[in-house]
This record gives structure tokens, C-alpha cells and sequence, in this order.
């Protein structure tokens, strides 16, 4: 009972003595201030504005109050001694650790709270589609980086070092890690070494929680995922606490950092291994090729909606339509071939792409919606090969998830945004009615 | 009786350089314990050794009957300590470190009481940012009582201190005989020893070279007690060699010799002599002064001067 009263009375007041320090306050809340609103100028005209970027805001803020605003203060107070001092308290070490970190906790989550909130007032972001997941994958997260930060903590010899040794960490997560960068921005190479870091795994572990997507099976990896990154960093991290300044990092202590490093290696190689990488972007080697006969051969074909119903509607190859409505699929049809997204490369991910036209005018009420769906066919037929085909459409309905989805086409006359979820969801359905006629498991 | 400490065969090298060379020693219960010796001595070293802070790499530590290093979270308990550097948190008040630490042990003092007890009223709200160096001293030592110690350890608790703060420093730790605890403290002020050690322990180069009590010390040094007498007329080199005890002499008071400084093996006797001596050479005595061996003489006869 002592030790649980001492370690609540650390907790509040360093968390006290946090609020009385401006310089927390201005890395913890004013730096994520600005990174919401560079984020919201460049994004605010997105639909629904920002969303789809609250996770890559939220992980970088939790990335930077990880990598930096943990050790830099845990390094400071030791060069100051405090730590030192505290070393003389009995069986203290433990419990004034886990106060500082969960303080860190604390003041990374209120600092992303902020964010949502100020998204949502400025911005008018939609609320997270489900908290509880937002919830639990922030607790993944936040595990994760404080395991780093108490990492680089302890190797940081001073203060300048933790600048340094943040940068070798923040920097390729922002830039190659999928957190700042879309991974479809990148080449393949560092798509692939994507998979080898923790940023995209902590930005679609919110995202389960912003949009809804990625949830189930997907959620429960990148959470498993952050969990090991997470430990291993923070085993080697409270291995190599230092509370004195004075004491040297022993050559032990290369061995441990490997240690930490390998659930990087690891969950990477894993990840890219069992199609688990949700990296399915150009420029990145077709992962639609892995899919294999059986996958295909197991789909059903079942339940689809009806073709001539109000969803995912199709039009007969042969149907009547009006001059003007001819004229329209005309252009439509010779603007998609020279449609940047519909060229893209993996093949895959041209035909997500394509396919997400037809969804855009379903989902829009197009009253050409059906003849858009069948133009869109008769181009996927005219432009792949029916192997290539066959894999990509089923890697879109077997991963709806995965990929880049196209939610508005102004250049396509589609300029009606449609929320990114009942494009993906449409696009698996329109994929599976398309195999079943490339296959002659429906008839046409 | 138990003693408070007992270190035997402690050793502690940090690469090739010996900090700490096979040291035994008693501390007994109640004792104000001095460690002096020149800088880069080991003292710092064998203290942080019996404090846990670093670790020995032989030799045995008992802090009252406790193996301090198989059992050290017990040993602490019952060990109050005040290191030579522990900054705490600007905006953190004094009132909020002592409970903060307090929080950490079994039996604690009340935080209210040792802000009376350490004369830290009027700053005991005030931000660690803002205390002057006497106060932030005080605070330290009212953290090293914290809970309520039988042994406390005192690394360097005067340094940079002004005199007047040092010599509040030197009250409160008095204070503290009267409580029974034993204390233990390093010191470069000789003097501070010598007043406030029962028993100091001389150390140089990581050796212990000598451990009694101050006096008797400096009964066993080879240093003289030194007469230094300046007169109008000065006295004659032939008169002074007459006097009983004088064992050697040399001029005193610079350019203008007036005086003379006088090694004696006889203090009293060489005194008494020099009054009549004056009055027969129908001189008048300017200035008489006394210096009796001290610590300082010690110390220096042991480590070669070094500081």
C-alpha cells in the first residue's frame, strides 16, 4: 500500500511539475498544434476533410513526444542528478520509471485528444468511427514508441545525443515509414523496408479506429506487432537505464540493441512473408501475383447483388442508350485510357483504381452508373491479361482493405466525394462480379 | 556492539586506476566518522561503494549487521545519504521532496518536522530554482534524515559553501549526535573534521593511511608546536638558542626581520622562558603567537602536502 501511495504521489506530481514547465508545454500541445494545422491545410478539402489523415497526425505526435520529449527529459534529469538521487530511495527505481512513463502517457494522449477535437472544431473531421479500437490501438502505439524513448534514453549520453539518436529514428518513420509519406508516394524498395519499421503499423492501428478500416485479423497484427516492437525496445531500454551520468554504456549494450531490433526484422519479414503487408502500392512487386488458384477457385459468386438493382448495378454488354448518353461513355471511355490511375504499377493496383470509378458513380447515383460499370469491365478485358486479371481482381475482393482506394474523379466528370469505406466495399463487389464473367461462373 | 559500518577488504578499480585498495574499517554506533584525503583520494568512491551507487569489485559491506551488498534495499532503509551532486526539479518545492521521498520508505519522518528541524520554513514552497546554496544544502541534509536514519552519509556537505552557512551546516550535524545516529561525512576542511569527528580516516591514493581519533593523530605526528615572537629590538639568534625546548629557529616577518619562529619540543617551558628574556634585553614584545600541531600538519606529513 506504501509503495502503490508512492508511486501515485510521483505520478501526480511529476505530472504537476510538467505543466509548471513551459517547455514540455510547447513540444507536448503547441508542436502538434502546428502539425494539425499544416496537416489541415494541405488536407481540410479531403473527404470527409482530414480523416484519413488523423492517424498519420496522432502517430507523429505520439512519435514525437516518444522520441524525443521522453528521453530528452529523462536524460536531463540525469545529467542533473536526480536520478542519482533517486537511486538511494529503496526498491524506488521500478516505480519512479513507470510514473515518469506513464505521466509520458498521458501527455502524449491528452496531446493527441487535442488534436481530435481542435480537427473537429476547425476542420469539421468527423469523430473517430470506433473509440474503442482508437483506444486500445493508441495503448499500442503509445507501448511501442515510450519503449523506444526509453531506448534512446538510455544511450543518449547527453541531451544534444537524444536530438541526434530521435532524428535516426523520427526521420525514416516519417519519410520511408509510411507515416508521413504515403507508402504509395515511395519506391518499392522502400515500400518493402516500410515493413521493417514500426510507423505503418502504429498509423493503421489508429486508423482502425478513425475510419473503420483494417479492423479484425488486420487490427489484432499491427496491435501484436507494436507489442513486440514495444517490448523488445523497452526490455533493452530498462536494461541499459542509466540513473548516473557518470556510468558508460558497456559494449554489452550493442548486443542489447540488436535485441531490440529484432522484432523489427522479424514482424517485417513476416509481415511481407504472409501477405500481411498492407503495402499493396505501386511501384511495389504485384503482391496480387501470390495469389493463388485454390484463392480464386474458392470464391463463391454468392449473394452479389442483383445487376440491375440500386447497387453495384451493371449494364447487359448490349444495351441501348441515348445519343447523349453514348457521347458521354465516349469521352468517358477515351479519358480512361489515358487515366493516370488506371496505368499505374502493380497491375493490381490499376484495376483497384478503375474498378473504384464504377464504385464512385454507384455510390454517387450516376444515372449512367451501369454503363459506366460495363465500361469499365470491357476496359479491364481490353487492357490485361486474363491471368493478370483474374489474380487482381480476386486479390480485391479477397483484400478490400488493402491498396489505395479513389474516393472523387473530378477529371472523370465523378466529382461527388464518396466516403472511402463504400468505395472499398463496392469495389469488392463489382471485383467479384467481373471474375465471375471472366471465369464463366456468371453469365453475362 | 554491532558496529554502524564495517567495511573489510573493500576494492574498487575503474580500469586500471585503484579507486579503493583493500580497506577494513569500523564505524562504531553513534560516531561522527570523518573520511579526509586529497582530492581523487577514493573517499567519494568507497562512500558511493557502501551506498550502493557503484559496486565494489571486493570486499564486504555490513551496515548494522546488514549485508549492504546482498541486501541492499534493507540496508538503505536504515541509511540516510546526501551526495556531492543531486540537483532535484526547478519548480519542485522542498515540502514536495521531502514527501516525495519520504513516500519511499518504511519509517519516515514527517515531512513538516524536518522543515522545522533543517530551518527551511520560509522556502519550504518555495521552487528548488530559487534557493540559495545554503538552503539547497539544508534541504539536501533534511533529505538524508528523511527516514529517520541510523547511519547517515555526508559526501562533502560543506563544499562551496559560505562560512556562515557552513558553520549552520556544523550545528545541525551536532545536532544530530545527540539523536544517537551515527554519521559519517567527507570533508577537505580540515578543521571541520577535527571539530566535529570523533574519528577520521586518512586516505590517499585509495589506501587507508591512517584512522584515530584527531587528537591522537596529532599526538603521533612528528610536527612541533611553533612559537612565533616579534620584539623592538629583535632578540638575538644567541639569546633564543638558550631557551629551554627551542629545537630549531628561523626568521619570521619578512624583509624587515623583527621576529623569529621558534620549533619547540617544550611549549610551556619555552614560553615561560621568554619573558625574562625580553625583559633583560629591554625589548618590548610586539606580538606573540602559538601554533600547535593541527590535522592540516598531519595530513600533509602523510600525503606528502598533496591536496
Amino acid at each position: 500500500m506504501k509503495r502503490v501511495r508512492a508511486f501515485l504521489y510521483h505520478f501526480q506530481l511529476t505530472l504537476r511539475l510538467n505543466f509548471a514547465n513551459k517547455q514540455p508545454l510547447v513540444y507536448g500541445y503547441l508542436v502538434p498544434f502546428f502539425f494539425l494545422i499544416a496537416f489541415g491545410t494541405i488536407f481540410r478539402s479531403g473527404t470527409p476533410p482530414l480523416l484519413h489523415q488523423m492517424s498519420q497526425l496522432v502517430t507523429i505526435s505520439a512519435l514525437g513526444g516518444a522520441c524525443f520529449g521522453l528521453p530528452t527529459a529523462l536524460v536531463a534529469e540525469r545529467e542533473r542528478g536526480w536520478w542519482r538521487r533517486y537511486r538511494l530511495l529503496p526498491r524506488a527505481l521500478p516505480s519512479l520509471l513507470a510514473g515518469t512513463l506513464l505521466v509520458r502517457v498521458v501527455l502524449i494522449a491528452s496531446a493527441a485528444a487535442m488534436q481530435i477535437l481542435l480537427a473537429h472544431l476547425i476542420y469539421g473531421t468527423p469523430w473517430p468511427a470506433h473509440w474503442a479500437h482508437l483506444a486500445v490501438g493508441y495503448a499500442g502505439v503509445a507501448w511501442a514508441f515510450l519503449g523506444l524513448g526509453l531506448l534512446l534514453a538510455a544511450l543518449a549520453g547527453d541531451v544534444p545525443a537524444v536530438q541526434a539518436l530521435g532524428q535516426c529514428i523520427f526521420l525514416p518513420l516519417i519519410m520511408i515509414g509510411g507515416v508521413g509519406v504515403p507508402l504509395q508516394a515511395l519506391p518499392a524498395w522502400t515500400q518493402r523496408l516500410a515493413a521493417f519499421l514500426p510507423g505503418r503499423y502504429a498509423v493503421d492501428a489508429l486508423g482502425a479506429g478513425f475510419t473503420g478500416d483494417g479492423r479484425g485479423a488486420v487490427f489484432r497484427f499491427n496491435l501484436a506487432a507494436l507489442a513486440l516492437i514495444g517490448l523488445g525496445a523497452g526490455l533493452a531500454g530498462t536494461k541499459l537505464f542509466r540513473w548516473d551520468s557518470g556510468r558508460r554504456i558497456g559494449p554489452a549494450a550493442r548486443i542489447w540493441v540488436v535485441a531490440a531490433l529484432v522484432p523489427w526484422v522479424a514482424i517485417g519479414l513476416f509481415a511481407l512473408r504472409t501477405q500481411r503487408w498492407p503495402a499493396l502500392a505501386p511501384g511495389l512487386a504485384d503482391p496480387a501475383e501470390a495469389i493463388a488458384s485454390a484463392q480464386i477457385d474458392a470464391i463463391a459468386y454468392e449473394g452479389l447483388p442483383p445487376d440491375d438493382g440500386t447497387v453495384t448495378p451493371l449494364a447487359p454488354p448490349v444495351q441501348d442508350f441515348s445519343p447523349e448518353e453514348k457521347e458521354r461513355l465516349n469521352q468517358l471511355a477515351a479519358r480512361l485510357e489515358l487515366w493516370a490511375p488506371g496505368r499505374v504499377s502493380p497491375a493490381s493496383q490499376a484495376m483497384r483504381s478503375l474498378i473504384s470509378v464504377a464504385a464512385v458513380a454507384d455510390a454517387s447515383e450516376d444515372p449512367l452508373e451501369g454503363g459506366i460499370a460495363r465500361l469499365v469491365f470491357n476496359h479491364l478485358c481490353a487492357h490485361f491479361k486474363q491471368d493478370e486479371l483474374e489474380k487482381g481482381l480476386a486479390s480485391i475482393v479477397l483484400y478490400p482493405a488493402a491498396g489505395h482506394v479513389l474516393t472523387v474523379m473530378p477529371e472523370l466528370d465523378l466529382p461527388d466525394p464518396i466516403d472511402a469505406g463504400i468505395v472499398r466495399e463496392r469495389d469488392a463487389i463489382y471485383a467479384e462480379k467481373f471474375l465471375g464473367r471472366i471465369r464463366g461462373r456468371i453469365n453475362d | 556492539m554491532t558496529p554502524a559500518l564495517s567495511l573489510r577488504g573493500l576494492s574498487k578499480s575503474y580500469g586500471a586506476v585503484a579507486a579503493v585498495r583493500d580497506i577494513s574499517l569500523d564505524v562504531g554506533q553513534g560516531e561522527i566518522f570523518g573520511l579526509i584525503g586529497p582530492n581523487g583520494a577514493g573517499k567519494t568512491t568507497l562512500l558511493e561503494c557502501v551506498l550502493g551507487l557503484c559496486r565494489p569489485d571486493a570486499g564486504a559491506i555490513t551496515v548494522q549487521g546488514i549485508d549492504a551488498r546482498s541486501h541492499s534495499a534493507t540496508a538503505m532503509e536504515r541509511i540516510g545519504a546526501q551526495l556531492q551532486t543531486s540537483a532535484l526539479p526547478d519548480a519542485m518545492t522542498p515540502r514536495q521532496a521531502l514527501r516525495l521521498c519520504a513516500s519511499f520508505y518504511a519509517r519516515a519522518a514527517q515531512p513538516e518536522d524536518l522543515i522545522r528541524r533543517f530551518q527551511l520554513e520560509e522556502k519550504a514552497d518555495a521552487k528548488f530554482a530559487t534557493l540559495s546554496g545554503g538552503q539547497r544544502q539544508r534541504l539536501a541534509l533534511a533529505l538524508a534524515f528523511v527516514n529517520e536514519p541510523e547511519l547517515v552519509i555526508l559526501d562533502e556537505p560543506t563544499a562551496g559553501l559560505d562560512p556562515p552557512a557552513r558553520r549552520d551546516l556544523h550545528a545541525l550535524i551536532g545536532a544530530q549526535r545527540s539523536a544517537g545516529r551515527t554519521i559519517i561525512f567527507s570533508t577537505h576542511f580540515l578543521a571541520e573534521a577535527n571539530a566535529l569527528c570523533d574519528r577520521v580516516a586518512l586516505i590517499d591514493r585509495g589506501v587507508l593511511v591512517a584512522l584515530d581519533s584527531p587528537e591522537a593523530l596529532i599526538a603521533r605526528s612528528a610536527a612541533v608546536p611553533r612559537v612565533v615572537v616579534r620584539t623592538d629590538p629583535p632578540l638575538e639568534r644567541l639569546d633564543l638558542e638558550t631557551l629551554p625546548g627551542v629545537v630549531r629557529m628561523t626568521p619570521a616577518g619578512g624583509a624587515g626581520i623583527r621576529g623569529w619562529c621558534l620549533e619547540t619540543s617544550a611549549l610551556t617551558r619555552t614560553i615561560t622562558g621568554l619573558g625574562p628574556l625580553i625583559d633583560s634585553r629591554r625589548a618590548t614584545l610586539l606580538d606573540l603567537q602559538i601554533h600547535r600541531p593541527t590535522l592540516d600538519d598531519v595530513f600533509a606529513e602523510l600525503t606528502g602536502g598533496r591536496t
